[in-house]
């Protein structure tokens, strides 16, 4: 590190703890910093230093002190995001919300939940639910990912199906400003229509307009039982026809997973039951809610399918649900030994689209000639996208990047969005003008400007260009 | 240059952060450096010529060896193995800790060895600590260096296992398996040794203890004394290769269960078992025996590391505690959370084993048990000790005492 860098962290440092930041709260050391700089998208980048702060006073100092040197200030959840979010860079200060881990409080009265971004998402659950609570968004990280991160993300799940993504829970916010100034958006009230909505432009602003640091989440009552049910197709035409026919007849299913025929080859063998070898499209159906609404509904999804399906498969108890789920489960790692690398996309598509998409990407498979396995939520049409490779061979790399420019290209032709849950970050910003056109970028770039005029904040996320 | 397996297995970890919800020393600390993928992005950036800096020792020290990220982790990285590896080369570099030095010499000691070494300990111990009311551990009488008054030791034993067995007579008619104790059931618990032979011979079997048996090596696996390690192994592997006829290898330790699991070489169609695995094989006879015999006792378990993530047995036991207890054995929150122990960790990192310890502690409260079980004799120990820190008046058995005594009252 150069001597003004290093004469700049230090002052910067001193001011702190003349602000209230203890020793504990500051990360100075090589080996410290060094593990607040990467993600789950293998990108790495040592931060100048790394901040604790444990209340929303010394969030305000913080970026009031940084904002004031000019400093680059990086907030960071959990960072197992997908997409580089919270990937600083090494003159930037990582602000750790980790520490800020309190439930506030559970509002049984208004079912609201007012908790601190550092909270784990799966610990939250398992909080309400001792009170016969339910705060439905399932990101497959929720065991270890934040609040705070799944809301800046606006992270969904299998479940969005039916209850949507976390920016359907989010009932308000506390947040500070890039001048160290708090704001304060949304509220309890169900109807709210008080000025512009910032509660919703924050959920999902990917830690570049604001730091989030109060949540207020709606939260519901917990369904009573769940049914899995595990249906085989013959083609994923057929499957997307079973998928509207259950909508159509009035079946809520809070799960609708996929599995396209190379996810079916690849985890076939570690399967529990045996699956017909004509079987190119796996669902992976999960019904919620009271017994005998649960049981009316299973009903018709057998009489609806006991024509069209390969297979049925519905668990009668815990164990054999687990045993349904290991398909979907045993999937990562099975994949994985398809090839040494995978490049991994989260596209979304109108529900409708998705066989479409899915013999396009075929045909895009045979082209680059590598591996495109496609699995899901089929449900709410969003779709993770593996591309198979060896990264280490050139061409093959080469063939990986053409793809993936072919699958983004694909999947806005039919309506589609480049990332369904795990956002823009620093992966997907070089795609984001085919996305939007330049008018709606100039819109979503005068917001960033007015919230953070000096792009300090989480800068290089979002937009192509990381000099707004 | 990045060569050996090991080194090799460090790619496999993506960072997606799993090991984040449940590594117990990241839920205390909360810090990065703290966490499996933490340490493993810092062992990865050194390469093999590179001095180790004061921070990158401290995160590879502060690991239980639990191996809760390695069970957890959807890509399978051996992380205790690259954890081993890293104080391996941490020792290569920098030395051996003196206190664990001169440990392990006693440990392969033939002639000044641990078991000498202990009794001695006995008549220290007389002076220096008092017994527990209630446990089988001790606590200082007078201020020590590095102990507070709550620091429980295990009580040093006048005689060893082994001191019984010289007197104990063969049974020719029973089937022989060969009983591995370990060291701390041999040297500080030999009631424990006692109750499982009791219960292997009243199904048959004669527990034959070779005396010549070494520690399992998984302390100086885990201080990274490769060489230690290496020479225990191969000490053992000859006394199993002498009793290869004898096909079972029992043990009621879950960490010598874990560590003899992973020996490359053991003898053709040699297997290790823990007890537990072994009972359940023999269920039917054992449930004959027990009969209607129930601990009339409320008993909770806390689930070994070494045990349920370093073996994957968690139904056996639970099995045997509802032969023993019935209706009254009772699930604690979280039985599957590390107790802080961590072998020597407990005393090296005293503060944060014991807050590690605290909820397990409430946990353990909360289920308003009377015996706290767990198959591990480390364990037991961290739970008196945890006991006493909050004033609870449950006491710490290893399952198999609770079924010996069931199966003596029963013949009465």
């Amino acid at each position: 590190m150069t001597g003004p860098v290093n004469l700049i962290r230090n002052q910067f440092v001193e001011e702190l703890k003349n602000s209230g930041f203890t020793a504990r709260q500051i990360v100075v050391a090589d080996e410290s910093r060094a593990c607040y700089g990467y993600d789950a998208t293998r990108q790495s980048a040592d931060p100048l230093l790394v901040l604790l702060p444990e209340n929303r006073e010394q969030v305000e100092s913080a970026m009031r002190l940084a904002a004031k040197r000019k400093l680059k200030i990086f907030p960071r959840g959990a960072a197992s995001g997908m997409s580089g979010g919270s990937i600083p860079s090494n003159d930037g200060i990582i602000l750790s919300l980790t520490r800020m881990k309190r439930i506030l409080e559970i509002d049984q009265e208004n079912m609201i939940a007012t908790v601190e971004p550092g909270v784990v998402t799966g610990e939250l659950q398992e909080e309400v639910s001792r009170l016969g609570l339910f705060y439905p968004p399932d990101p497959a990280s929720l065991a270890f990912s934040t609040i705070g991160g799944n809301v800046a993300e606006n992270a969904g799940g299998p479940r969005a199906v039916k209850y949507g993504v976390t920016a359907n829970y989010v009932m308000g916010l506390e947040a500070v400003l890039i001048n160290g100034e708090t704001i304060r958006c949304g509220n309890k009230c169900i109807k709210s229509v008080s000025g512009y909505d910032l509660t919703s432009l924050l959920v999902g602003s990917e830690g570049t307009l604001a730091v989030i640091t109060k949540i207020l989440l709606k939260l519901l009552a917990a369904p009573e039982t769940v049914k899995t049910t595990l249906l085989a197709f013959s083609s994923m035409t057929t499957a997307a026809h079973a998928i509207n026919a259950m909508f159509k007849n009035q079946i809520a299913p809070s799960t609708i997973e996929f599995l396209d025929h190379h996810s079916i080859n690849a985890v076939r063998d570690e399967l529990p039951f045996s699956l017909p070898q004509k079987a190119d499209t796996v669902l992976l159906v999960e019904i919620d809610g009271t017994t005998t609404s649960v049981l009316s509904q299973s009903q018709k999804l057998k009489e609806l399918f006991k024509d069209d399906a390969l297979l049925l498969i519905e668990a009668q108890n815990e164990s054999e649900r687990e045993q349904l789920w290991t398909a979907r489960r045993r999937l990562s790692p099975a994949i994985a030994n398809l090839a040494p690398h995978k490049i991994n996309e989260d596209i979304a598509v109108p529900r409708a689209a998705i066989p479409t998409v899915i013999t396009r990407l075929e045909k895009l498979a045979k082209k680059i000639a590598l591996p495109i396995v496609c699995f899901g939520h089929a449900g709410d049409g969003n779709i993770h996208v593996n591309v198979m490779l060896d990264k280490d061979d050139p061409d093959q790399a080469q063939r990986g990047h053409r793809a993936i420019d072919e699958i983004f290209t694909i999947t806005l032709e039919l309506g589609g969005t480049l990332s369904g849950e795990h956002g823009i970050g620093n992966t997907k910003s070089a795609y984001f003008d085919k996305e939007w056109n330049p008018p709606t970028i100039a819109t979503m770039r005068a917001i960033k400007q007015a919230f953070d005029p000096d792009n300090l904040l989480n800068p290089g996320k979002i937009f192509p260009d990381p000099e707004i | 240059m990045i060569t050996s397996p090991w080194q090799q297995e460090l790619k496999k970890c993506v960072k997606c952060g799993a090991c984040m919800a449940v590594c117990p020393i990241y839920r205390q600390t909360g810090r990065e450096e703290m966490v499996a993928r933490g340490k493993l992005n810092l062992i990865e950036r050194l390469d093999d010529n590179n001095e180790l800096p004061p921070g990158w020792v401290e995160a590879v020290d502060y690991c239980l060896l639990c191996c809760s990220c390695e069970e957890n982790c959807p890509k399978g990285v051996k992380i205790t193995e690259i954890i081993a590896n890293a104080r391996h080369r941490q020792t290569e570099q920098l030395g051996l800790n003196p206190i664990k030095k001169s440990a392990f010499t006693l440990l392969k000691n033939r002639f000044f060895s641990l078991p000498k070494f202990l009794k001695i300990g006995f008549w220290i111990q007389w002076l220096l600590w008092r017994r527990l009311p209630r446990h089988s551990g001790l606590v200082r009488r007078l201020p020590l260096p590095g102990l507070d008054d709550k620091t429980v030791i295990p009580a040093l034993p006048r005689q060893h296992l082994d001191d019984f067995l010289k007197k104990r007579q063969a049974a020719p008619d029973l089937k022989p398996v060969l009983y591995f104790p370990g060291c701390a059931t041999r040297y500080l618990y030999p009631q424990m040794g006692l109750d499982l032979l009791y219960v292997l011979e009243r199904l048959g079997f004669q527990g034959v203890v070779p005396k010549e048996l070494n520690c399992c090596g998984m302390v100086t696996w885990g201080a990274g004394d490769q060489k230690s390690n290496k020479e225990l192994k191969q000490r053992n592997l000859e006394i199993f290769r002498k009793h290869s006829d004898i096909k079972e290898i029992v043990t009621g330790c879950a960490s010598c269960g874990h560590a003899l699991k992973e020996y490359e070489d053991l003898p053709e169609g040699c297997e290790i078992l823990d007890i537990s695995e072994f009972l359940f094989r023999h269920r039917e006879k054992l449930e004959e025996m027990v009969g209607t015999d129930r601990l009339e006792k409320k008993i909770t378990y806390h689930d070994p590391c070494h045990l349920r993530k370093g073996q994957g047995i968690t139904s056996q036991p639970r099995w045997l505690l509802k032969l023993i207890a019935g209706e009254n054995f009772v699930e604690m929150r979280h039985p599957e959370r590390c107790c802080g122990a961590g072998g020597t960790f407990g005393i090296s990192h005293k503060e944060i084993s014991r807050k590690i310890l605290a909820e397990k502690t409430h946990d353990t409260d909360a289920t308003g048990a009377e015996i706290v079980t767990s198959g591990c004799p480390g364990c037991l120990l961290q739970l008196t000790e945890g006991a006493l820190l909050t004033d609870s008046k449950w006491q710490t058995k290893h399952p198999i005492s609770l079924l010996a005594d069931l199966l003596r009252k029963g013949k009465r």
